[in-house]
């Protein structure tokens, strides 16, 4: 697995896929259209890896720009996610 | 130690501030430079710790571990962290270094090494450090075992990780 995303095309964000999230997904990372609102962002991906969200995204916080964020619920106000932006998905850590 | 190897260019595999370092690399672990990049004429202590790979996990017998990272954000974290506990015990240094990729059993993953003035701080410091770092820095662990699929570890809960289908 890389750790850095490549550079997104113009009108996406990259979205990083780490250790669990990554065997699910079957891939370190993708570029997604950008401006997407960060609540509707567990859905977006659900819509393309059906049971990531229950398997994975619940147990697993969010950074974007390498901040944790707090996911919003649906039809909650929030962040919107930019073009060029990265958003990673954090499993639970076990390093040591 | 040779920092570009694996990843793109863009990659980042150490940070160091005022007596903190911090690093992961692919390469095995030196413990002996762990230790000098602390080393104080202030100092009347140096702990290290050195956390190794185990051959099973709950008896059941572990073949390597994989370790993958957020490296930016992984650095990032244990600089934060190091200054934090530097600053609570009046270290005179920190280093923190760990492993990725495969790392066979009996070998090092993660080296942390303090100095202080006085031992009693850094007995401390250092177990401070390491339990800081095993709950929140952004590296991850897979357990290979023999003859079946690999398993993501999580130390929040020390609980055997889920299988997951790609």
């Amino acid at each position: 697995m890389t750790s850095s995303a490549p550079k997104p095309p113009r009108g996406h964000f990259s979205i990083l896929y780490f250790a669990s999230a990554g065997s699910f997904t079957g891939r370190d990372s993708e570029s997604l259209p950008a401006p997407l609102p960060l609540s509707k962002l567990f859905s977006e991906l659900e819509t393309r890896h059906p049971g990531f969200k229950a398997k994975i995204l619940d147990s697993s916080l969010v950074t974007v720009n390498l901040d944790y964020v707090d996911v919003p619920g649906e039809g909650e106000e929030g962040p919107v996610i930019q073009e060029g932006d990265e958003v990673a998905i954090i499993p639970p850590v076990s390093s040591g | 130690m040779t920092d570009t190897k694996h990843d793109d260019t863009n990659t980042i595999w150490h940070l160091s501030e005022q007596g903190c370092y911090v690093a992961l690399t692919h390469d095995h672990l030196d413990l002996q430079q762990a230790i000098d990049r602390v080393r104080s004429p202030a100092a009347g202590a140096i702990v290290l710790f050195a956390g190794t790979t185990r051959d099973n996990f709950a008896g059941k017998p572990v073949k390597e571990l994989q370790y993958t990272a957020y490296n930016k954000l992984a650095l990032r974290t244990m600089l934060s962290i190091c200054k934090d506990v530097q600053a609570k015990h009046g270290l005179k240094g920190i280093s923190m270094i760990h492993r990725l990729g495969t790392v066979p059993i009996g070998e090092e993953s993660i080296l942390i090494a303090v100095s202080s003035p006085h031992r009693q701080a850094a007995w401390r410091a250092g177990e401070e450090a390491l339990e800081a770092c095993k709950e929140r820095v952004e590296v991850w662990k897979r357990e290979e075992f023999e003859g079946e699929e690999g398993v993501w570890r999580a130390n929040r809960d020390g609980a055997v990780g889920q299988k997951v289908e790609s």
